[in-house]
């Protein structure tokens, strides 16, 4: 299976009629310095330090007659850092490099592997086949088979109801969406009703060698009526049993939408406990420059994994959280946009800013800067105490 | 080709009295059934010319979907919008979001032109009331004006619109768009008359910021045909995220 799929890719020139090929160049560079409670109290004895980061897609999508296609994307990120473990990624002594490179797990739900992972000195590339499905559609259904982007949920800063998808707005990549392996059978019931099941593997927590972990997984969307949609998941996925729901409502000026999601104890394992996810959020359209969005929720701690990241490797290192993000045009080629994210528990405060200039129709440049603006009181969450300051810079060009 | 309209001119100039006629003349001539159109948008500035091509499905007044074909990184970029619906889909990353309809009043990608506007939500014919007032004289012609009002309890961006119709062809040539306060806030300027599937159709539409001399937004259409039969899946989520 893991050389047939690239074998039948390369094969089906012969039988397209449409190719289309698309993706995105990203160059990177920051300076980051260190938290002084890191240094002083977690052994991250650094001060500051630089990142340097290429980053593309390539994608093809190529329709067969029939009705059906192959899509695929290639993904590669190289990129340089002296914090970097010497020799194996696994070992990075220095837990920064797990921002830089957020999210590290390209494939989230993994059987092919597809990927290539190396490191040399302080350098390391990873390569992945991140999407690469055989779709077709039939009538009111569509099937997917082959490592795919899943990608649902109102929430872009916590987004607890998709597990099979990391949100990146707290970082400054583009295009980017996390693989998963397996098929999909979508049904369009009706105007109102579209049901996706999901039959997944993963091996990547076993390094391969174990067995295939499944994921069976149904998410439903609802249109209740003109102003509320309601979607809701269902299953097994990561040995947890999941349930949850979204509502989505459409307020005449806003957008006003919850999730909820419940996971059970897990499957095969005495000492484990349940969890929750909460998400509220709110989304505005001020006026035609001005785009608003607040985001609150709750994600219990994982007290199973070690003290300080146990909240289920995430990026978002707070129980309770309230995120306030503004985009704002400042002219049509310069988008300024600040997003506040609080500890509602410890008031520790993190601010992300980035201003994006368009530079040509298909290149742009990116200012970020990521810093904690207001430490956090107690001990609960070390992880905040590994929070740095970055300032960078991103070039883009897209084709 | 102008004969026909001549004729029909007459036959409107019978009702010559009734503003609201001329609207739906022109809603039937502009918007028809459904349409299917390839649309260059440029968006000009001072310092700046920014192009993309969209592609646009319209079926009656409450169907729409459109796709951006260029350039690259808004490349495949989709809205669909079903009555008071709307939804984005982002191809490259599968997301699709559902938006609030404040969006549709909002600039269409940083142009001059809103979501409102691309996707062709409001019928003049059925949001607005219409009278005739004051004819008016732009570049030497003289036009009938229509003054055009929105409805109580319809939702639209501008309160009063103006029309400025031709005696030629009771076709528009100038919309003046005026907000609470009657301040004229811009104005979209039609040009290029041709006839498509029986239509009379502009292919120049040129929206023009109040107080601006050198920015705008235009429109061509490079190609549009009417009364297209649409598969009956293609306004749906399915045909969304195709």
């Amino acid at each position: 299976m893991k050389y047939l799929l690239p074998l039948l890719f390369f094969s089906l020139p012969a039988f397209a009629f449409k190719v289309d090929l698309s993706g995105n160049i990203e160059a990177q560079g920051r300076k980051t310095w260190n938290n002084e409670d890191a240094k002083k109290e977690l052994f991250q004895d650094w001060d500051n330090s630089e990142f340097y980061m290429l980053y593309g897609n390539l994608g093809a999508k190529v329709d067969v007659k029939g009705g059906s296609r192959f899509e695929a994307n290639w993904l590669v990120r190289h990129s340089y850092s002296e914090l970097y473990s010497p020799e194996n990624p696994a070992q990075d002594e220095y837990l920064v490099t797990n921002v830089f490179t957020f999210p590290r797990t390209l494939v989230a739900r993994d059987i092919f592997k597809l990927q290539y992972e190396k490191q040399e000195n302080n350098y390391r590339t990873d390569s992945v086949l991140n999407k690469f499905i055989y779709q077709w559609n039939f009538e009111e259904h569509r099937f997917t088979i082959g490592r795919m982007f899943i990608n649902y949920g109102q929430g872009e800063i916590f987004n607890p109801l998709n597990p099979f998808n990391q949100p990146t707005a707290l970082n400054s990549i583009t295009n980017f969406a996390q693989g998963n392996d397996g098929v999909n059978f979508t049904f369009y019931a009706n105007d109102k009703h579209t049901l996706n099941f999901y039959f997944l593997g993963d091996k990547s927590i076993e390094n391969y060698e174990g067995q295939i972990d499944k994921t069976v997984w149904l998410h439903g969307e609802y249109s209740y009526s003109e102003q509320l949609q309601l979607d809701y998941v269902l299953g097994e996925d990561q040995n947890r049993h999941k349930i949850g729901g979204q509502f989505t409502y459409l307020a005449d000026e806003a957008m006003i939408f919850g999730q909820l999601l419940y996971q059970s104890d897990y499957v095969n394992m005495k000492k484990s406990h349940n969890l929750w996810d909460i998400l509220l959020g709110y989304d505005e359209q001020m006026n035609s420059k001005w785009h608003l969005r607040i985001e609150g929720g709750y994600q219990k701690r994982n007290r199973m994994q070690p003290e300080g990241f146990n909240l289920n490797n995430r990026f978002l290192p707070t129980e309770y959280f309230l995120a306030i993000a503004n985009k704002y045009e400042i002219h049509p080629l310069v988008n300024l946009s600040g997003t506040i994210i609080t500890d509602i528990k410890s008031g520790f405060t993190y601010l992300v800013a980035k201003s994006t200039f368009s530079l040509s129709h298909n290149t742009e440049a990116e200012l970020f800067a990521f810093s904690p603006i207001s430490k956090g009181e107690g001990e609960e969450f070390p992880v905040q105490k590994l929070v740095t300051t970055d300032v960078g810079l991103t070039l883009r060009a897209f084709f | 080709m102008k004969k026909p309209f001549i004729v029909f001119c007459a036959v409107l100039g019978v009702k010559a009295q009734d503003a609201h006629e001329w609207i739906k003349y022109t809603d039937s001539q502009l918007r028809g059934d459904s349409s299917e159109a390839t649309i260059t948008m440029t968006v000009q500035n001072p310092n700046y010319t920014r192009t993309l091509e969209i592609k646009s499905y319209v079926q009656g007044k409450s169907q729409a979907l459109s796709e951006i074909l260029s350039p690259a990184k808004e490349k495949g970029i989709r809205t669909l919008r079903l009555d008071n619906k709307m939804w984005n889909y982002f191809p490259k990353m599968k997301r699709k979001i559902a938006v609030s309809s404040s969006m549709l009043l909002s600039s269409w990608m940083g142009s001059d032109f809103t979501n409102d506007d691309i996707l062709k939500a409001s019928k003049m014919s059925e949001d607005y009331n219409h009278k005739f007032i004051e004819d008016k004289t732009v570049g030497g012609e003289t036009y009938k004006v229509i003054e055009n009002t929105v409805k109580e309890n319809t939702k639209a961006m501008w309160p009063k619109i103006l029309t400025l119709m031709s005696k030629k062809d009771c076709l528009p040539r100038y919309y003046e768009y005026y907000d609470k306060e009657n301040n004229l806030k811009r104005t979209l300027k039609l040009d290029n008359l041709k006839v498509f599937d029986n239509h009379q159709f502009f292919t120049e539409w040129k929206m023009i910021p109040t107080g601006e001399t050198e920015k705008y937004t235009s429109l061509t259409y490079k190609d549009i045909k009417f009364n297209v039969k649409f598969p009956s899946d293609k306004f749906t989520q399915k045909s969304l995220t195709e």
